[in-house]
């Protein structure tokens, strides 16, 4: 048996293109359904895992998919926002830990995503360089993000304009990176976040501007009863700096400033029904358990797996044909190459062990391939796929 | 004689080898990493506080096993502190951290600090607070320029406003450490006695004062004025700094105005703004708002002194 291998590998070995274009096409008709269906679980389980995660989700009544896409994956999907009273009122019901999510703008074409200290050891991130964030204009950076802008502590990351020609718009801020985050293999590793206040001041809220009670006539318009009025000279800060931050200031009421969604963590079970109960009614609230919202997504995804494979496998049966085909015309082509094998006095049997053997050693090098294509596919391809499925929902 | 052939087998074991390298790499993660918040809550409860008047009462009630904080370095006054970042980052592993309300430290409001355990201690107290007079940007002591916010800030020198802060205090208190409840509970009774019995002293001053006005060096005995009905009309001057000719001016201003005979400071001010406001006919009284830990004794002790040098100078009750 060995010898028919060899004098197999020997053949294949010798007629390289043939035997590397059947490996490829066997290995595609293989590994086309096998990564596909891993790439698509990898995903779905990530999905759900980070859903899972998420106990509950307070946002405007609407679109609860829209919701729980922009809360929890950071693709911006135009879900309406809530107000800050909206977190406070439900930390005052004593039930649940409220976690502000602010997203809507980007930087350098990554999320930027305000949100409260008790994000980070809600999601289990940890800091691999630098430090937390501690003042008002900082921002630490996700793994993938920190590595694919170059940046790290110590570095600056200007927002993104929420409009490009809009030149009465608001100004990009400069922010001020302090640390990155240990790859968590999820969407947090492409957001850039920041303290909820500074994501604000970044939508143009909140503002700093030079001190006017001080300023010179140039700038000052009027001074009538305490109000000073200024011209478009004043100098407004477009990074907060230590010798700046006391200027930076929110007009209006901050509780009424949006904010996108909510990740509400109840302090126990009962905790988390007593909430639901009170927002089943609730008319302009919407609370739900984003494991729910992705599983029906996920339902929705397997669906169209299932229609994906019926055409996968459509095409891997011509692929097939295709392979016996070229098998069959290879034998005939060979015919006097056998004929010379049994003159040599190689029996039947043994020659056709040397056929089922080259077929057996491209087979088992497709599947190789398409196995390892299929498993790496499943660690890679998932963000990819994920981001695929999101920014599609 | 056996030759070496190569074997299909070898060039699988290569494509496995290849594959495990790259999976192992793609897995990898690195040991010991930082926690992204200082959030983490240490198992010896830490509790800090943004002004002293509120790490006392936490101190008078907190269990022994409990960690009270007032990192204000001495000399600075806690309400324009300007903390580093890695002083706040030493406020978020704080287990409670206490906060005064009514816009006190203004560096709480641009600080990222952990919501949950924020405790506004005044608020709910009263319905309202009150509001300074007026809003100028004026400089003194260390911590350079400033202006004083629009709410008054000096809560707790209305010592009934005082008593609820220290409710506040004591209900996240038995809230973190609920083993601790009886003894916090305990702590609080004392506590409250003695803000209470100060609060009598100053509301039976209040009354013998009536109408009679105060000058005040510095706007901040409005909820003293607001809560023991004195009336009490606020410049700004530092006791450290001698006046100049404006101060001089405002001063005899107020005096026209107000005919008060008596001016609280902060404290002592200099000998020679002593001396010429006595021969304006106006007394010194140091009321010290004890928001920065006392070089001598402790809030208690510097409140009841404050009172008693209040009742001596008036003379609602003889000098000790």
């Amino acid at each position: 048996m060995r010898d028919s291998i060899y004098l197999a590998w020997r053949y294949l070995r010798h007629h390289r293109t043939k035997t590397l274009l059947l490996v490829l096409s066997l290995s595609v008709f293989l590994g086309l359904p096998l990564i596909m269906r891993a790439m698509s679980r990898a995903t779905q389980q990530s999905l759900l895992s980070r859903a899972e995660a998420t106990p509950l989700l307070l946002g405007k009544k609407g679109s609860s998919l829209d919701l729980v896409v922009e809360a929890l994956y950071f693709q911006l999907k135009g879900a309406e926002p809530i107000t800050k009273a909206d977190v406070d009122g439900l930390q005052a019901m004593d039930l649940a830990l409220g976690i502000p999510i602010r997203t809507g703008l980007m930087a350098r074409g990554f999320p930027l995503v305000g949100t409260s200290l008790d994000y980070f050891p809600f999601r289990k991130l940890r800091m691999t360089e630098g430090r937390g964030l501690a003042m008002m204009g900082e921002c630490i950076l996700g793994a993938e993000a920190a590595e694919a802008l170059g940046l790290g502590p110590g570095d600056a990351l200007l927002t993104s304009p929420s409009t490009l020609f809009d030149l009465a718009g608001v100004y990009p801020l400069k922010l001020h990176v302090v640390g990155i985050l240990e790859p968590s293999f999820g969407p947090d590793d492409e957001a850039v976040f920041v303290d909820l206040r500074t994501a604000w001041v970044a939508e143009g809220m909140g503002h700093g501007h030079q001190d006017l009670s001080s300023a010179g006539p140039d700038v000052v318009l009027k001074r009538k009863e305490g109000t000073v009025t200024a011209n478009a000279k004043l100098i407004q800060y477009n990074e907060i700096t230590e010798a700046n931050i006391e200027s930076f200031h929110f007009h209006g009421d901050p509780s009424s400033y949006p904010v996108s969604a909510a990740i509400v963590v109840p302090h126990d079970e009962k905790s988390g029904v007593l909430l639901r109960g009170r927002f089943v009614d609730a008319e302009t609230r919407q609370l739900v358990r984003p494991a729910q919202v992705v599983d029906s997504l996920n339902k929705q995804i397997f669906r169209f797996e299932r229609i994906l494979e019926i055409v996968v496998w459509t095409v891997g049966l011509a692929t097939a044909v295709m392979f016996v085909l070229v098998m069959v015309l290879s034998w005939r082509l060979r015919a006097e190459e056998l004929r010379t094998m049994t003159r040599l006095g190689c029996s039947r049997w043994k020659a056709a062990q040397i056929m089922g053997s080259e077929i057996a050693l491209m087979v088992g090098a497709s599947v190789l391939i398409a196995g390892v294509f299929g498993i790496v596919m499943a660690q890679y391809g998932e963000t990819w796929l994920q981001t695929l499925i999101l920014r599609g929902s | 004689m056996r030759m070496a052939r190569p074997t299909p087998g070898r060039a699988v074991t290569i494509v496995v080898m290849v594959a495990l390298v790259a999976m192992t790499f793609g897995c990898s993660k690195k040991s010991d990493p930082i926690p992204a918040s200082g959030s983490m809550q240490p198992a010896q409860a830490s509790i800090y506080a943004v002004n002293y008047p509120l790490s006392y009462f936490a101190k008078r009630m907190a269990p022994a096993n409990a960690r009270v904080v007032f990192p204000v370095p001495p000399g600075v006054d806690p309400a324009f502190w300007k903390p580093s970042a890695s002083a706040a980052l030493e406020f978020q592993s704080a287990s409670l951290i206490l906060l005064n309300g009514a816009g006190y430290a203004r560096w709480t409001s641009y600080a990222t600090l952990p919501q949950a355990r924020l405790v506004v201690t005044a608020d709910g107290c009263r319905d309202t607070y009150l509001r300074t007079e007026q809003s100028v940007r004026h400089q003194h002591g260390p911590e350079g320029a400033h202006a004083h916010s629009e709410l008054a800030f000096t809560t707790w020198l209305d010592l009934q406003l005082a008593a609820c802060q220290a409710s506040r205090v004591r209900d996240a208190l038995v809230a973190q450490m609920p083993e601790a409840k009886d003894s916090v509970a305990l702590g609080f009774e004392t506590l409250e006695r003695d803000l209470l019995d100060l609060d009598d002293r100053l509301r039976s001053l209040g009354k013998a004062l009536g109408n009679q006005p105060l000058l005040a060096s510095h706007p901040v005995y409005q909820y003293l004025a607001d809560a023991y009905g004195i009336s009490i009309q606020s410049l700004h001057l530092e006791p450290d700094q001698e006046l100049g000719d404006d101060d001089w001016k405002e001063v005899d201003a107020m005096l026209e105005q107000d005919r008060a005979i008596w001016m609280l400071w902060e404290a002592p001010p200099l000998t020679a703004t002593e001396a010429r406001l006595r021969e304006r006919g106006v007394t010194t009284i140091v009321f010290d708002p004890a928001g920065q830990s006392p070089a001598e004794g402790d809030f208690l002790s510097v409140m009841s002194a404050n009172v008693a040098r209040l009742e001596c100078a008036t003379g609602v009750k003889p000098c000790r």
